[in-house]
């Protein structure tokens, strides 16, 4: 690994303890209360469905630090963020901006894991979070986001949001499954409206 | 050779772009918790109905893309 990349990682986990006063978790996160009515009422339905899973009991559970990750390749950070001047990560409409996240811990361990002489191995990666590896060929980009800082809106992915595939057999592993778990059995989350300037970015070579 | 012009920016993290030889193709970010962009050449009936209909048939084709990102084989995952 790069020293680059090292100390962009130590950063970001730096910046995760930081925030938190030396690693204290508080051991019964709740629910951000920043969804506006409609997402409120989807994340709502969401955890009717889920029964007697939650959104809660999933941030609880699979968010104890309340940091979420995602991964894009830089092309498109560059071209759908960068060059837009985005002012939210995820695919926006008329009702929000939509992005899929999943814990910091598991994404980063899966790129540090990955690493090999300053390069990740999309193999690597797409092992770790159960996904092709095809999807991480290529320089990426990895942000992190606080959710407790931001105090944005979290709930359930379900099968009407923006972005979604929906899985055609039980074999797949590239696909969207309700619950809260990718079909790679990563813990995912929905947050709405995840602001660019208040997330981490570090360039994966 | 004329240079690509991008007819659509779409919020939902698509573009339509019109390439040098005149052919029309979207680029889309597909994926959840990694995402990557894929390359959908458009047929000729498909330049024809974003001819007709605008840009919410290009929303709508770019959302079936998102919904499936092999499209039928026809789409292309972009460097």
């Amino acid at each position: 690994m790069s020293w680059t990349i090292r100390s962009l990682l130590l950063g970001v986990f730096l910046l995760s303890g930081c925030n938190h006063g030396g690693g204290n978790v508080n051991p019964t996160p709740e629910l951000p209360q920043a969804c506006d009515a409609y997402q409120a009422n989807i994340s709502r339905e969401a955890d009717e469905r889920a029964t007697p899973w939650s959104v809660e009991k999933h941030l609880a559970q699979n968010f104890p630090d309340k940091k979420v990750s995602w991964l894009m390749t830089d092309a498109a950070y560059q071209n759908f963020v960068v060059a837009t001047n985005a002012q939210n990560f995820g695919r926006c409409n008329d009702t929000g901006c939509y992005l899929f996240a999943a814990p910091s811990a598991t994404i980063h361990a899966a790129v540090e894991k990955s690493m090999v002489d300053g390069v990740h191995d999309p193999a690597v990666i797409g092992q770790a979070l159960g996904l092709p590896a095809k999807n991480f060929e290529g320089p990426l980009r990895m942000m992190t986001l606080d959710l407790e800082a931001t105090g944005v809106c979290v709930r359930l992915p379900v099968d009407s949001d923006p972005g979604v595939w929906k899985c055609t057999s039980e074999e797949d592993t590239d696909c969207f499954k309700f619950g809260g778990y990718t079909s790679g059995g990563v813990p995912e989350l929905m947050v709405i409206d995840a602001p660019v300037a208040q997330a981490l970015v570090a360039e994966i070579p | 050779m004329s240079e690509e012009q991008v007819l659509i920016q779409s919020p939902l993290m698509y573009r339509l772009v019109r390439a040098g030889d005149g052919t029309l193709f979207l680029d889309v970010v597909v994926g959840g918790i990694a995402q990557f962009t894929v390359r959908v050449l458009l047929t000729a009936q498909e330049a024809e109905a974003y001819a007709r209909l605008g840009r919410p048939y290009a929303d709508r084709l770019a959302m079936d893309v998102m919904a499936n990102p092999s499209f039928g084989g026809r789409a292309v995952r972009v460097p």
